[in-house]
Parts: structure tokens; sequence; C-alpha cells
């Protein structure tokens, strides 16, 4: 057991892929010498080579479309985009190519592309740096969508995402990347498609993702001083999602409140709560509420607090949710 | 064709230039004449040039034939490749069993080459595939239809034979077009600071749909490598022999471990860019006369008759082995069965996906709740 | 022998609907190779060859120069195999494309980049990428089933009520809510709300049990769940000031059954006060019990479980007075009536066997019964042959009544309403739960001392549950 930060569980992950796969490349801007802007990557081009770790061209289509390449030939690229506002010019090699090769190729070709995206705002960054794009990808069929929320996933996920014989886009929450925990590195792997209940509750369930996990938490933690029972949904996989798992939780409660970075309207939290309309009908209490970006594009750091979900907004939408 | 006049505010620059100088690599001329080059040369028999003009001839055939079943119905579209057959024979033959080609969704006649069954390219064209051939089962990737995203995947290739000790190399194939495409320059980047053993084969037709060649580029396409630090060399791309010999050279030095280089085969598209085009819209008959007398299959034959390395029964047994093809690509094509709705399903995924489980089963049963289903 | 092939005009890949035929190049009796040009047809303002697909004969051309055809239309028909005899049998092409469009005229003609009406357009439609849009659909296939279900309340939602379970396993220490959770949509939550009616206690009648809007509105306007008014508003007549109605129906039977009974068996009605809250928890453990998932548990059920075990114990009150045969028939079997109020009127359908059946069993029956009864759709055979009835007057807030037997049999117990009232618990003075049962006898077939002793065995029942502990049918 080791007392890690979420950077570094990504890290001893694809530590531990590229020790038991050599055909596992990492390729990126950066990621060699410098270890990645976050360090993630830290430390593995010494350990494993430069052909190994690759520090590509400033080119995220390159980076993505070589990594087709690569793994036509056999290999399973781990691709880091360096921040989720960088990824569009990839996104038709993603969209396009990495997604329907499988499909195209009907089945004779894999495409075991692992792409790691930094997401997420409070950071205090400049435009661009604060993104949340998952749902263009959740939105992407042949594509596979997950996200962690805490180390110990961390270090789990992204070593299935690269088992995975799927593409998968790994979305890291960057604002968490220094949360610690502790890891056992050595335990058995949780499912990757499965969602996990972070925490019990039951007069409402909060669906949610990645960096937004640890402020439901801690709303619902607040919560409880006032005598409110929540439980808490952390997706894990966006794509596909573990539908069970939340079902089950909003037959039980009737509440449901679903927070995310993302703008809300046209996002994945807008499928989340149409499917559990449609599935949970009758168990509803009240509509299913989403918690959200709001319509603009992310706004400067000085206010961006304001407009990402923090714990008064999400108690808030529970409490409109147990008002109907 | 007229190149258009540059503005006269720019630059004096050059247009680019038409097929002239030591520049364009050419060993056959269009009257059927062996000539030399300083720097690229053949060594090769009467009966293997008797095979590059079968290939031609088939190659051709099987274009047109499919071109007559597009119009006849049995094809929703067809992306022609006439006048372009000894650039894809050339280069096609220049491939070898460890070299893997990246093609766009123009090379049949490389397709043919690499010893894929010409039915097998049908099914996207009919609407009864999205492509769905191994590209292991014969080094040849599936058809790309975003222009020029091939270009990266065949890098990459290229950067995986450097990291597993292969020893072919990859051909990227693309047009005078795709080379103003964003992928295809990043290629030329990653090719060129990875020293990747990719050869970058461009068939200049001079046509993007309707875009002339002046649209894309100001310079003549082959001197681009130079910005990025590697050889282009411009051949005669309706000359298979120059082809050959520049196409094995380039493949030659990527195996060796000296890089990439890009080969700017000089062709005309003499059709329209595909069975829904009308090239009568923007280019004049006069410049399709002027390429007529460049036909790459009339050199060749007038080159074998004129030396007797080819006589009227050889051009027979020609005429009949492309009988052959267009009957097994006619009766092979209209056997193409519609798929099964349900197959809609079939591999998105390897590892499968519980929502698409799901999703499949409501349409099964919905499929099956109408009267008439087929059971 | 001849063989005729059809060629329709394809869609030459461009969306098209139709074609303007421009030059023949073939004509009838010409001998045609695979893929010889034949026709030159207008297309997007540009003319296109079509070879031939077949080889063979020209037999027949379908039109002529300068027609305009659908896209599916038959051209041309060839012999493909001339030199054969007579007997044609023509054969259209197997063509996709001679199929696809053409006819059917597409439903939205306005919108840029779909095909043109068919008549009197002068518009060509050119599009260049795409074997062209295919004709919509104008009329619906048909369907093998009727309605089509709700989309999978099946993976795990319950159909009926359901109690709620944790997320996070089951038999675990969770919250569990103590209430049973009413299915209903939620504008029928909300007029239940604004109404004032607790969705809980109210009977669903809508699939899979849910609760209905008109099954709230009854609920408000009858004061008590789920029964609906049976009459009408007086009409009166402005002249007399009185209403006629017409003795008739259910009504008449029913009267023609009161009078048979009331004035054929000498009845009399003992009554017992009893401490029910022991019951009353019971009940409350019972609807959280899985096997009593999706079904209805109230005091009538134990109730009833009690009659049939005092039954056991006093066989002599389930019996018949056959006066034709001057016996009296003790029935071994217990068919259980539950007095019933329908829109049309009283009834009483019986469970039959009910001694026979478990506890959830006769909790199924139960709620079948009730929701039979209220649909108006009981039949003649489960109103007959019962032996024993309770009917239940607590469901209108009334202590007790004098209830009439049910014609045939010997006995008929009333149930009263369940109300916190102030008692002698253990000593003290206690809030306890308390109803009323009384008990209607043929003093014919049974004396004073056996009608006590059977109600006060009943009533001794539903103090101390414990005494019911056998919940299987014998």
């Amino acid at each position: 057991m080791a007392t890690i930060t979420l950077g570094k569980a990504i890290n001893e992950g694809l530590r531990k892929a590229m020790e038991d796969d050599p055909k596992v490349v990492i390729m990126g801007e950066d990621v060699g010498r410098l270890g990645g802007v976050f360090r993630v990557t830290d430390a593995l081009q010494k350990d494993f080579g430069e052909d190994r770790v690759i520090d590509t061209p400033l080119a995220e289509s390159g980076i993505i479309g070589t990594a087709i390449g690569l793994a036509i030939r056999g290999f399973r690229p781990v691709c880091e985009i360096q921040f989720d506002g960088f990824v569009f010019p990839a996104f038709d090699q993603i969209v396009s190519q990495v997604a329907h090769m499988h499909y195209r190729s009907a089945g004779n070709v894999k495409v075991p592309i692992t792409i790691r995206i930094p997401y997420g705002g409070g950071i205090g960054a400049v435009e661009h740096h604060s993104e949340s794009p998952e749902s263009y990808f959740t939105h992407t069929p042949g594509l596979k969508v997950v996200t962690c929320s805490n180390p110990a996933d961390a270090y789990s996920m992204i070593r299935q995402s690269i088992a995975c014989d799927d593409p998968v886009i790994f979305f890291e929450p960057k604002r968490r990347y220094w949360d610690k925990a502790e890891v056992d590195l050595t335990a058995e792997l949780s499912p990757l498609w499965k969602a996990r209940v972070a925490r019990e509750g039951s007069l409402a369930t909060v669906i949610t993702y990645g960096p937004s996990v640890r402020t439901c938490l801690e709303a619902a933690a607040a919560a409880e001083t006032e005598g409110q029972d929540i439980e808490v949904i952390d997706l894990r996989a966006l794509s596909p999602i573990d539908w069970d798992t939340v079902f089950a939780s909003v037959r039980k409660t009737g509440h449901v409140v679903v927070v995310a970075e993302a703008p809300v309207f046209g996002s994945l939290a807008g499928e989340i709560a149409a499917r559990i309309s449609e599935r949970c009908f009758y168990s509803l209490e009240a509509p299913v509420l989403r918690v959200g970006g709001y319509s603009t594009p992310y706004p400067t750091s000085r206010v961006e607090e304001d407009y990402l979900p923090d714990l008064d907004r999400i108690l808030d939408a529970v409490d409109r949710s147990l008002a109907f | 064709m007229p190149p258009m006049a540059p503005p006269e505010t720019a630059t004096a620059l050059p247009p680019p230039q038409p097929s002239e100088g030591p520049d364009f690599v050419q060993l056959l001329t269009p009257e059927g004449e062996r000539v030399t080059h300083a720097q690229y040369s053949l060594d090769i028999t009467d009966e293997e040039i008797r095979d590059l003009y079968r290939d031609l001839v088939l190659v051709r055939r099987i274009d047109s034939e499919a071109t007559a079943l597009q119009r006849q119905g049995e094809l929703g579209l067809w992306a022609n490749l006439l006048g372009q057959e000894a650039a894809q024979v050339g280069a096609g033959r220049a491939l070898t069993d460890r070299d893997f080609a990246f093609p766009t969704y123009r090379e049949h006649g490389v397709a043919y080459c690499k010893g894929v069954d010409p039915v097998t390219l049908m099914g996207l064209f009919r609407g009864t595939s999205q492509g769905g051939w191994d590209p292991q089962a014969n080094g040849f990737g599936l058809y790309t239809i975003v222009i020029g995203s091939q270009t990266l995947h065949a890098t990459g290739y290229a950067m995986g034979l450097q990291r597993d000790g292969g020893d072919g190399a990859a051909m990227a194939f693309f047009g005078d077009g795709a080379s103003s495409q964003g992928d295809v320059n990043e290629a030329f980047v990653w090719a060129s600071v990875f020293n990747a053993p990719v050869v970058f084969f461009c068939q200049n037709n001079q046509w993007a749909i309707s875009e002339p060649l002046e649209r894309q580029t100001r310079i003549p396409l082959y001197q681009r490598a130079q910005g990025f630090g590697f050889p282009g060399v411009r051949v005669d791309g309706n000359d298979v022999l120059a082809v050959l010999a520049v196409a094995r050279a380039a493949l030659a030095r990527a195996r060796e471990g000296s890089g990439p280089t890009l080969v700017e085969a000089y062709t005309y598209r003499m059709g329209a860019h595909t069975t829904s085009d009308d090239p009568t819209r923007y280019r004049v008959a006069a410049d399709l006369e002027i390429w007529k007398l460049k036909d790459p299959i009339e050199r060749v034959k007038a080159y074998l008759s004129r030396t007797g390395a080819g006589d009227a029964a050889f051009f027979a047994s020609v005429e009949a082995a492309a009988d052959e093809v267009a009957a097994h690509l006619r009766a092979g094509t209209l056997a193409l069965a519609d798929p099964d709705p349900i197959s809609i399903f079939d591999h998105v995924y390897a590892g499968g996906s519980t929502l698409l489980d799901e999703e499949r089963e409501q349409m099964s049963a919905y499929l099956a709740s109408f009267a008439d289903a087929r059971h | 022998m001849p063989s005729f092939r059809d060629f329709a005009l394809p869609d030459l890949g461009e969306g098209l609907t139709e074609g303007e035929i421009l030059a023949w190049f073939v004509k009838p009796g010409d001998e045609v190779t695979l893929n010889q040009p034949i026709v030159e047809v207008e297309t997007a303002k540009a003319a296109v060859e079509i070879p031939s697909p077949h080889a063979g004969v020209v037999s027949a051309l379908h039109c002529a120069v300068g027609d305009t055809v659908d896209v599916g239309t038959p051209i041309i028909t060839f012999d493909v195999d001339p030199g054969g005899a007579a007997a044609p049998a023509v054969d259209l092409t197997t063509s996709e494309a001679s199929i696809r469009g053409g006819d059917l005229v597409p439903s939205e003609p306005g919108i840029t980049g779909s095909p043109a009406p068919k008549a009197g357009s002068e518009e060509k439609i050119q599009i260049l990428v795409g074997s062209g849009v295919k004709a919509s659909k104008l009329t619906r296939r048909a369907r093998v089933s009727a309605e089509p279900k709700p989309p999978a309340e099946s993976n795990g939602e319950p159909a009926r009520r359901p109690a709620r379970v944790s997320a996070a396993g089951v038999g675990a220490h969770a919250e569990r809510l103590a209430d049973v959770h009413a299915l209903a949509k939620p504008p029928v939550r909300k007029l239940a709300r604004d109404l004032g009616v607790d969705l809980q206690v109210i009977g669903g009648t809508g699939p899979d049990g849910t609760v209905t809007r008109s099954d709230v509105q009854a609920a408000a306007a009858g004061g008590a769940a789920g029964v609906r008014r049976v009459a009408p508003a007086p009409d009166f007549d402005p002249a007399t000031r009185e209403q006629r109605v017409p003795i008739k129906g259910v009504r008449k039977l029913t009267a023609e059954a009161m009078v048979a009974s009331a004035f054929t068996a000498p009845h009399v009605t003992d009554f017992i006060t009893v401490d029910v809250t022991p019951m009353m928890e019971l009940v409350t453990r019972l609807r959280e019990h899985p096997d009593f998932a999706g079904v209805k548990v109230s005091p009538l059920l134990l109730v009833a479980r009690a009659l049939i075990l005092a039954v056991e114990h006093f066989p002599m009150v389930n019996s018949a007075w056959d006066d034709d045969a001057q016996e009296i028939v003790v029935k071994g079997y217990v068919n259980l009536g539950i007095a019933a109020a329908t829109p049309r009127g009283l009834i009483v359908p019986n469970i039959k066997d009910a001694a026979r059946l478990s506890l959830p069993e006769l909790a199924r029956e139960m709620q079948t019964l009730t929701e039979v009864a209220r649909a108006g759709h009981t039949a003649p055979a489960d109103m007959a042959r019962g032996t024993i009835t309770i009917t239940n007057v607590g469901v209108f807030g009334v202590d007790s009544g004098t209830p009439i037997l049910n014609p045939g049999e010997t006995a008929i117990l009333c149930l009263g309403v369940v109300r916190d009232t102030p008692w002698v618990h253990e000593g003290q003075i206690a809030i306890r739960k308390v109803t009323q049962l009384a008990l209607s006898f043929d003093h014919r077939i049974v004396d004073g001392q056996l009608g006590s002793e059977f109600l006060a065995d009943l009533a001794g029942m539903l103090a101390d549950p414990w005494r019911l502990v056998n919940w299987r049918s014998q």
C-alpha cells in the first residue's frame, strides 16, 4: 500500500502496462524527456527508452494518425493529448478513423489505442485548458470512454484501458492530479465497465464522474449534517455506462441529480437523464435534474468557480428535486 | 491544360512544370521508345514487360467494367482510374510481400498487383460493406475516404517497422488534392524527423474533383519534400517502367533505413472523379486529347509490337484474360447480397458492448414484430 | 427458349428520380453485346451513356427519345436467349436500383435536396454524391402484436408496487423505507397531491396495478380507497319533487336475495371490540416481505386468515340449511366471499377453497377478486357456491354493522374501521389500534354460544397474531 497522488497512480499504471507488454508504446508531446507537463509520464523514457516513450512533433492529428499505423503493425499505443482543448486537431483521426477502423474492416483490424486526455477546469488556467469534451466522444460509436476520479481507480483503469482491445478515451481529471489516497498496487483490478457507489444513501441519487466526484462527496457530507442522506454514484465508464447500478439507485431513492462540468445543453448528462426517465419512470418522484456548465465558452479563471458545479449548486439541485 | 496566370502582385514563381527536364524521370516515351535516365535505370526482361502490359490492360478493364456496372445500377458509385494505370501498376509491382500499401479509394490497380481479388473492392462501392477486407492478408490497407488520413497511418506503420525490426516499408498513396491536407503535411513532418521507412507516392492526376493543380500548389509537388528534408522525385506517371524504377529505388531507400521519399507520379485523370462527377463542367476536351497521346498502355503496346516482344497471339491472350477478369468481376459483384439488417451491430467493437447488445435485441424484436417479417 | 429480361432506368449515382432519353443506339431486333452502349440519358445536365447489362437481342424499347422516365421504370427488354422457342416469360431485373425510387411520390417536396414531386415539375434536382435519396415510406407495415408495450420496465423495474431495497445489496443493513411506493405517472401524483389523496392506500386499476387518474378522482369523491359512487346524483321531477328509479338488474337481484335471506334465516348478530395493534404491526411487516412483493396486504387479509382458522375450530359455522333435504350441509372447504362494491352495485364473489391457499396466495386472490369486481368483470361462477362471507365496512370509516347473510350461508363477518383508541393495555391507558367485529349468523344452525365462541376465537387471533402462526393451508 502506498499513499500516492492520482497523477502518480497513472504513472504507476503506465509503468506496469509497459512492463507487462513490450508492444505498449507511449507517445505525445513532451511525454519523454520532460515526463509530461503534469509529470504523469515521469521517468518512463529513462527506463523504457526513446523508442517506446516517444516525444512527438507538435501535431495532434499526427499523434493519433501514426498511432493507428502502429496499431495496424501490432503495437498498443498510449497517446497523450496534452490538454482537453487541444484534442480537436486530432478529432477527425479519432472520430473518422480510430472509431471506424474495426467496423470498416469487418473486425479484421483491431485498434487497441488508449488516448489519455487531461480534462476539466478549476485549475486557474487560460483558454482551452479547462474543457470537458467527453460528450463528443461518448456520442461517437466505436469508441469507449472512461474517466477516473481517485488514485485507486486511476491506477486500475489505466491498466485495463491499455489492455482493452478497443480504442479507449481515458479522461484524467487534471484538477485532481494531486489528490492523494492509499493505493494497493497489487490488488485485483476492479471491473472497468462498472460504476461505483461512492457513497450510500437513501434520500437522493447524485450521478457524477471525474473531477466532480469529490465535489459531490463533499456536498453529501455537508448534507448529512442537515439530516439529508445522499447516495453518490461515480460512473467511471461513460461509454458504455453501467446502467444496472444507476437504475438500482434511482429505484431506491426516486430523486436524481446528474452532475458534470461540461455544458449541460447537449451533454452526456442529458442522455443519462433521458434514459433514466424512460427506464425508471414509475420510480421517479421528480424529474431528473442536471447540474453542469452554462451554455457559454469556459469562462476566464477568476470567475470559473461560479461556472463550475460546486457544493451549493449540487445541494440546491437536490433540494429542488425533493421539493417536487 | 493551361495553368492559371499567377496574380501580378505575387513574386514571379514559375508555374508547375509539365513534363520536361532532368527532374522528370522517363524510361519509355509515349511513342514506345526506351530511353535512359541519369539517375534511374531498370533492368527488365521482355517477359517482364509483357507481364506489365497484361497488368495494365487488366487493370483498365477492371476499371471500365466497374464503371459499366455502376451505369447499370449494380454499384452506387465508382472511382475511375482511367489514365493512371501505369502509375498504379508501376508502384504496385515495386511493392514486395514485406511492404504495406495504404491506399486512398482509387488504387484498384495497386490492389490488383498486391493480389487482392477485385470483387473484394466492390462491396464498398455497391453499398454492401464499408470495405471489410483484412489488410494483413495482402499488405493492402482499407480504402480511406477522408482525404490524406492514410498518410499518417502509413507513417505510423513505418515507425512500427522501425521498432520491431521489420524489413519492409510502407507506401502511402495520395493525390495532388490531398497534398494540401494538414494530415499529409504532418505525415511529412513525422516521417522526416523519425526517418521512417515510408514512401509517399503521390499520383498527381492534375485534378481534385474540379479543382486544378494550381489550386493546391505554386511549386511542383515533388519539390515540397525538400522543405521537409527528404528527397522528392517527379516521374512520368504514364510510364510504367519509370514508375517501377523510381518506386523500387524509393522503397529500397526506405528499407535500408535512409528514410522517406516523395514520389510524384505525374499523370492525368482521364475519367471523372467518380461516376457522380461531370468533368465537362470544368475542363475542356482539348486537354483530354493531349493526354490521350500519352496513353500508358498504348506506349507499351507500341514497344512490344515494334520490338516483336509481343505478337498477335500474345495480344489476343491478354484480351482474353481481360474478358475473363471482367466476367469474374461482373459475376462476383452481382452476387454481393444486401446485408441482413441486424448485421448493422456487428464489428463495432472487438470486445462488445452492453449497450449494443441491448440495442441489437430491441431491433431484433422490432423487426420480428412485423407481420411480413422474414423469420 | 427466349428469355426476356427487362432493364429499368437505374439510379445513376446522382440522386436521380427520373431521366430524359436523349438517344437510342439500338433498336428492336439488334444484337447487342455486354456493355455495348445502348442509350444516352440526360442527368444533371450531362449526358450519360448506359452500357448494356446483357448480351442478346433487343426485344423492345419502352420509351422514346424525348421521354422523361422515372428511375425504376423498364426502358428496354432483351431476349438473352434468342433462338429458343415461344412462350416468353417476362422477367424483371433483380437490380436493387430497379425497385428503388420511381413510383412513390416523395413526401416532402419543398425541402432542398430531396427529390422533386413527380407531376409537372420542371426542376431537376442534382445530387452529385451518393446513390441518392430513397423514396419515403407512405404506409405502415402491418404489425403482429397489438400495441407496443412500454420499453423494458422489465429489466428490474417491478411491475407492481415494489418495496424499495438497498442498491448496495440484498439483506444488508441498509435503509429501507417502511412504506410501499405506489406506481403512478407524474400527472396522477400531482392530482393526488392536489386532491389530498394518499396514493399508498388507493387500489390501482390501471395496467400492472398502477393508480390511474380516475382511481384518484374516485377516491377523492368517495372519501375512501377505490370505491366508486354507485348512484348518480338525484334527478327530481320539478312537478312532484320526486325521482322514480326502476327496480332492475343487480339491484333487483340483490334485493330478492336480501329478502330471501332476511326472512328465512333468523339473524342474530354478536359484537366484539378488539385491540389489533399487534395485528397491524404484522400487516406492516408482511408488506415488506419479498413473498408479498407486488401484492396488497391489508388487515382484511389477516381477518380472512383468522376466519378460515376459526372455521377449522368451529366447522358448523361454515354450513348451509338444506330445507328440501331437511339436512344441514357442513362444508369441509371454505369458499370465502368478500362483499365488494362495484359500479353496478353490491356483489359477493368468493375465493374457492380459500383454506388451501398459503397466505401470499390468499392475498393475491383477494386482490384479483377486488380488481375484477371493480372492473365489473366478475363471472357468475365466482359468485356461486360461497360458504362464508366477510364484509368490510371499515373502508367507509364505519365501526360496525348487522350484516345480512349471503343466501345459502350460515355466517357473515363484518369488519369495522381500525381506529386509534384509548385502551387499557397492560394495566395502563394507552392509545391502541382498536376495531369492532360483528358476526351475524343463522340461529337455526348456530346458537348463541357457538356464535360467540367462534367470534371470540377469531378476535383472539387478531389480538394475538402468534395464534395465526400456521400460515400454510391445511
